[in-house]
């Protein structure tokens, strides 16, 4: 079974691993919020932190079409990067899905979803979070097993 | 905010420069010497009597470069240390020799970087990395999501962007050092390959090589080395800080555009000199968008108008904040150990009034701003 790209960021939910949350944490002593993996507080740091996960929605708060990738990229070129804010604070970068060019803008409303890449080698598959436009059908299954 | 107090009055006694561009035939430890022996030469000092040596370079090319570059100078012994700091690993070891003498521990000091960054894009993290799957590590991806947020929220338009690209060539062709030579217009700019939108070619830094060095004296001790005070240019802020907290989750470029202002402010407090005494600037241009945002984050323009400051011809050579003199690394090029250093020759070469075609009128103060991943930033003010 594919992991998650990062078990600290990104925990599964489900059997089929097609559900999942981000991770972060709260600081108990200054109520700082962050994104990612943390053993002290980044604001003020205090180990007095309390596991938390964020909602699956976000808004664009800006991003990017990549055309010339770096070494290694093992998704479509070119690529959306979205720079994403969450509801919580904390920004989040991740492919932007299922949208084309067009369509983007700055301040709309994205939410989380989950696809399966697979690395240069086989063996490496991971299910990498990324952004897709909230609130329209999926035009693709999550991720394809 | 001061963290440390300066001791001894620190000069830049000596510069030199190795050409910025690709010299597949030479390896990296001749590079650095072609930069190190012209600024020993410069300062009018010998090899040996220099007593401690910063080398700053990022790629691997073996380990303990700086000791396999100056061994081929003589075995003196002395302590030689290499830095890596990002793109700041040049401006790194130069803050780390001033230390060195300002707190009395050295008198005679060089720093110097050197670099051969492979071509294509530059990226942080280990091959292995999450960062890799998710697509986020992308150094120029990272500017320019600051880009079109910028764009957003100023008004700046793609043209005044690419004015910044045109400026810093223009300044590169004065400049017989410089990786690129050709001057072109905005429509070339916008025109040449989109790297990530709205960042194209041309506005993105060319990786390079090249070195560049420096030699470091006490004030106190310039007498001893007989070294031409006339011609010793003063160290009056040597600051570096790494990132602090951002509210917007760990280190990217893209969540701190504005790093460099903790560092601008103390380096104005503890040289005693205002946004408005600084003659010239040197600024990090990795991207076209990195030179508005560190005008801006150094106080030298209003936040969200140096766009607009660009195409009015202010941060021209000619302008009233004339910046990157010598091409910036947008046209200068960017070896990321040297670079740092490369902004302190410019600086250097401009406050003694010897930068030629290129000399910004009755320069007396200079500023040299220097970033990296880690949000790690550099300023120094020099002065005469
Ligand atoms: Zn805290």
């Amino acid at each position: 079974m594919p992991e998650s790209v990062d078990t600290r960021r990104l925990k599964l939910t489900n059997e089929e691993r097609t559900e999942g949350v981000l991770l972060g944490f709260r600081c108990l002593e200054c109520d700082t919020v962050i994104f990612g993996p943390g053993t002290f507080c980044q604001r003020c740091t205090s180990a007095k932190l309390e596991p938390m996960e964020f909602s699956q929605t976000g808004i664009l708060y800006s991003y990017t079409v990549v055309r010339i990738p770096s070494a290694g990229w093992p998704g479509p070129v070119p690529y959306i990067l979205a720079q994403v804010e969450l509801s919580e604070g904390p920004q989040v970068l991740a492919e932007l899905v299922d949208c084309l060019e067009d369509a983007l803008e700055i301040g709309m409303p994205v939410e989380l979803t989950l696809q399966l890449v697979q690395g240069e080698d086989s063996s490496a598959a991971k299910v990498v979070y990324k952004w897709r436009p909230a609130n329209q059908p999926s035009p693709t299954a999550e991720v394809d097993p | 905010m001061t963290q440390f107090r300066p001791g001894r009055q620190v000069m830049v006694a000596g510069v030199g420069l190795h050409p910025f561009g690709r010299f597949p035939g030479k390896d990296l430890p001749t590079l650095a010497l072609e930069a190190v022996v012209p600024a020993l030469g410069d300062a009018g000092v010998q090899w040996r009597d220099i007593q401690v040596a910063y080398f700053g370079h990022v790629y691997y090319n073996g380990m303990s470069m700086g000791e396999g570059a100056l061994g081929r100078l003589g075995l003196t012994g002395i302590p030689i240390i290499n830095v890596e700091n990002a793109c700041s690993s040049g401006s790194t070891a130069f803050w780390q020799a001033y230390w060195g003498i300002t707190t009395g521990i050295f008198d005679l000091a060089l720093a110097f970087g050197a670099e051969k960054v492979p071509r294509g894009p530059v990226t942080v993290t280990a091959e292995d990395s999450p960062e890799r799957y998710i697509g986020a590590d992308h150094m120029m991806a990272g500017y320019a999501l600051r880009m079109r947020r910028y764009m957003m929220e100023t008004g700046a338009s793609e043209t005044a962007l690419a004015q910044v690209a045109v400026k810093a060539r223009q300044n590169a062709s004065l400049n017989p050092y410089s990786h690129r030579k050709e001057t072109n217009s905005v429509e070339d700019v916008l025109q040449s390959r989109m790297i990530a939108d709205p960042l194209t070619l041309f506005q993105c830094c060319p990786t390079s090589e090249g070195a560049a060095a420096a030699v470091l004296v006490a004030e106190d001790a310039l007498s001893r080395y007989s070294i031409d005070k006339a011609r010793a240019i003063r160290i009056a802020a040597a600051v570096l800080t790494s990132g602090g907290y951002n509210g917007k989750g760990s280190d990217h470029s893209a969540f701190s555009p504005y790093r460099t202002e903790p560092a601008a402010l103390e380096a104005y407090e503890v040289s005693g000199l205002k946004p408005e005494d600084v003659d010239l600037v040197q600024v990090h241009d990795a991207a076209t968008i990195g030179e508005l945002q560190q005008l801006e984050a150094l106080h030298l323009i209003p936040f969200g108008e140096a766009w607009r400051a660009t195409e009015d011809g202010r941060t021209a050579i000619t302008g009233d904040i004339p910046t990157n003199t010598d091409g910036g690394l947008l046209a200068m090029g960017h070896p990321f150990g040297a670079t740092g250093i490369r902004m302190i020759h410019e600086t250097v070469l401009q406050l003694r009034q010897e930068a030629g075609p290129r000399q910004v009128k009755n320069a007396r103060v200079g500023l040299a701003e220097c970033s990296g991943a880690g949000d790690v930033t550099t300023v120094h003010i020099l002065t005469r």
